[in-house]
């Protein structure tokens, strides 16, 4: 997983991010397909992964009906939009020794992209 | 007294990648049908998620998804002059005992076998002449064609979220892809996974030397990809955990993840986990199955399951065994050569040289179940010559490596100690720098390799084992011959530091150490009652209404890994079901 970290960073820096460039719930919603394996789209149970509905606002790993690792559990995050792009930016550099097997979203468009598509999808 | 159950319409015995699909295809076409599975219910969410998946003690050592043996095993021996001991332990192979069964922790090499195998008798007879077939190698046709087979293995490969590169889409050869492979309709399910740094180094040598390399096709998504059952997989991470595990992120075509949750959607289906069926029941003319018996093996209850169809989706070998327990059809004799249950057991060969870089980091913890590259050209490729070699079938031969797990993966140089400080330095030195050349080879049918029943051993129900009889001819160490040839010729030009020559393998084959999990036969297809158990839809031939799916109706073993015709066959199956049989219940195919 380090060599991997170490890709994804290089080609964030690699990258010229045109940050000001309209976020977009559409394509958001395609990169989410990245994450549909374990993530149910809306108002789902916790699968594989976490259910992600009500995310925003909630408090990293204090789901009643998924076990998170004892990282995610004392990282005292509390997920934002900030905090959320920070993690899907890089998971393992974000929470050290989280459970979650996702190298990340290294394009911070695609991110703003999927961010703008939970915040439509998984708002209570 | 066993308990009778209520009749349902299919009994399914077995529920892994045939078992779920044939449930799947006939719930679909609105019958009732019972699967019962030995194993328990696991799925990726309880059971394969992160961290406790990484448990090589567990999974690798303890065979946490595998076969009991304290309840059921195998005896074996090498030749019908020997008395067949016991496998107390797996070794050699290692079926799956879990909802999902062997498909749960495989690797995901998914190949289409072509006509060189299905056609193999005629093929070879029309090039080589009938001599060229040595007396004792009882090679046949199988009784089908690749382009019947062509839409179920396209079928197959979009269920399981097949990755890979055509090599030969409607008669034009494709750039990257293999070359000799038969024409495909279309493309891939998915692209092709990256290749690691010592498949590209091996794809390298290999087209310097004239040969045609490509990626292994692997039931490994790529992408992100959802299939015809609205089954969703993750993009694979390249973890290194594909072999004896189950896939945390659902990227590994799984049936437990693309088609099973599908079927458990269905009021028309239900499941009995833990349930081990000891015989197939046959009614008074002997010409068609009622039922089955089965015992909960939590409780120790006994059933009598009715139904009106029943089809074997069990792991190759207990499909066989479960057909000699239950005396439908004829035991195969070896002294004799009639009888055709337990006929033409075939299993696989091999060979690979490890190749030792200093100074390279192949970082060995990072590979997928298909991120090796592979070349064909003295495997599927019929123009190659076999004459001057002299042998039926070939070898597919890989570069790179799969699933080297952080304990058990050390790969030192030949003559290495196996213990002490000098193995400790070397370990810690070459961890980093090795990477292997493998070639899996065919077995063609013998007539003294064969499988029956035990007259000694019996298993936890008190029935007889089953008896392995098996060992390589001749045939085999020809393939095993020029494999090695090949690799090493391959493995030199890559000049590396240090390299442990492929040798070919001469001596008999034994249950240690593991070797391939690709058991086929006992159970074959074919055109003729007397020479196959199974007609081309898979349909016993004694009872119309029993169906037996799975590796052992291949009438011989290609060096391919088996899965691919092994689906395809499944969705072949429950079409003659659906489309024929249903409508007119009887023998599909008169001999």
């Amino acid at each position: 997983m380090t060599t991997f970290r170490v890709l994804s960073l290089t080609l964030l820096a690699g990258l010229t991010v045109n940050l000001a460039q309209a976020a977009d719930a559409a394509h958001g919603q395609k990169v989410f397909a990245e994450c549909a394996a374990c993530h149910s789209a809306g108002k789902g149970p916790s699968g594989v992964g976490p259910s992600l509905f009500g995310v925003f606002g909630r408090k990293a790993g204090t789901l009643d009906d998924f076990r998170f690792s004892p990282a995610m559990k004392r990282s005292n995050i509390v997920w934002s939009r900030e905090t959320l792009d920070a993690y899907l930016a890089d998971p393992q550099r974000a929470v050290p020794a989280n459970r979650m097997p996702f190298g990340g979203i290294p394009d911070a468009q695609n991110r703003a992209d999927l961010l703008d598509y939970m915040e439509q999808t998984f708002k209570q | 007294m066993a308990k009778k159950l209520k009749e349902v319409d299919v009994v399914v015995v077995g529920l892994g990648w045939t078992g779920g699909i044939l449930s799947k295809e006939l719930t679909d076409a609105g019958l009732k049908v019972v699967a019962l599975e030995r194993g328990g219910n696991r799925t990726t969410q309880d059971d394969y998620a992160l961290p406790g998946v990484r448990d090589e003690l567990r999974y690798v050592v303890r065979h946490d998804l595998m076969q009991n043996t304290a309840r059921d095993t195998l005896t074996v021996r090498n030749n019908i002059s020997q008395e067949a001991l016991p496998m107390r332990r797996l070794g050699s192979f290692l079926p799956g005992e879990v909802v999902g069964g062997s498909g749960v922790h495989w690797s995901g090499h998914t190949w289409r076998w072509t006509d060189l195998e299905f056609k193999v008798r005629s093929m070879y007879e029309e090039r080589y002449g009938k001599k060229y077939i040595p007396e004792d190698m009882t090679i046949q046709d199988w009784g089908i064609s690749y382009a019947e087979l062509e839409p179920y293995y396209e079928k197959f490969e979009r269920a399981a979220a097949v990755s890979g590169k055509a090599g030969n889409l409607r008669g034009q050869i494709q750039e990257g892809g293999n070359p000799f492979e038969a024409p495909r309709q279309n493309e891939y399910a998915l692209p092709p996974l990256t290749k690691i740094h010592a498949s590209q180094m091996f794809n390298a040598a290999a087209k310097n030397l004239g040969y045609h390399p490509f990626p292994r096709p692997s039931a490994n998504a790529s992408r992100p990809y959802t299939n015809q059952y609205g089954a969703q997989f993750g993009a694979c991470e390249y973890c290194g955990y594909c072999q004896r595990f189950g896939c945390e992120a659902n990227a590994k075509g799984s049936p437990h993840v693309a088609v099973i949750p599908a079927v458990m959607k269905s009021a028309n289906f239900e499941l009995r986990a833990h349930a081990w069926v000891t015989k197939v029941i046959k009614d008074k003319s002997g010409k068609r199955v009622t039922g089955v018996l089965y015992t909960n093996i939590l409780t120790g209850e006994e059933y009598e399951q009715p139904a009106g169809m029943v089809i074997l989706t069990a792991f190759a070998l207990n499909n066989v065994h479960l057909m000699l327990a239950s005396n439908i059809g004829q035991p195969y004799d070896p002294k004799t050569g009639k009888g055709v249950i337990g006929r033409n057991y075939c299993y696989q060969t091999g060979t690979s040289a490890t190749l030792f870089f200093e100074g390279k980091h192949f970082n060995p913890f990072m590979n997928a179940g298909g991120s090796n590259d592979t070349i064909d050209d003295i495997n599927s490729n019929w123009a190659f010559d076999r004459a001057p070699f002299g042998y039926i079938g070939g070898a597919n031969i890989s570069g790179g490596f799969n699933t080297n797990l952080p304990i058990g993966y050390r790969p030192v140089p030949r003559g290495t100690p196996p213990w002490g400080k000098e193995w400790k330095a070397a370990t810690a030195k070459w961890y980093q720098g090795a990477m292997k050349i493998d070639a899996s080879g065919a077995v063609m049918a013998n007539r003294y390799n064969y499988l029956d029943l035990d007259p000694t051993y019996r298993n936890a129900f008190g029935q007889p084992l089953m008896r392995m009889t098996f060992d390589y001819k001749d045939n085999e160490h020809k393939i095993g011959q020029h494999a090695a040839q090949v690799i090493n010729q391959i493995a030199k030009s890559m000049n590396p530091t240090h390299l442990t020559e492929a040798v070919a393998r001469t001596t008999p084959w034994t249950v240690v150490p593991y070797q391939s999990t690709h058991n086929t036969g006992g159970t074959i297809m074919g055109v003729n009652p007397r020479t196959s158990a199974v007609n081309r839809y898979l349909q016993s031939w004694d009872c119309h209404n029993l169906f037996i799916v799975g590796a052992n109706v291949f009438a011989h073993n290609a060096s391919y890994n088996p899965t691919g015709p092994v689906g395809a066959l499944a969705y072949w199956t429950a079409d003659a079901i659906r489309n024929q049989y249903l409508k007119n219940p009887g023998a599909l195919v008169h001999a």
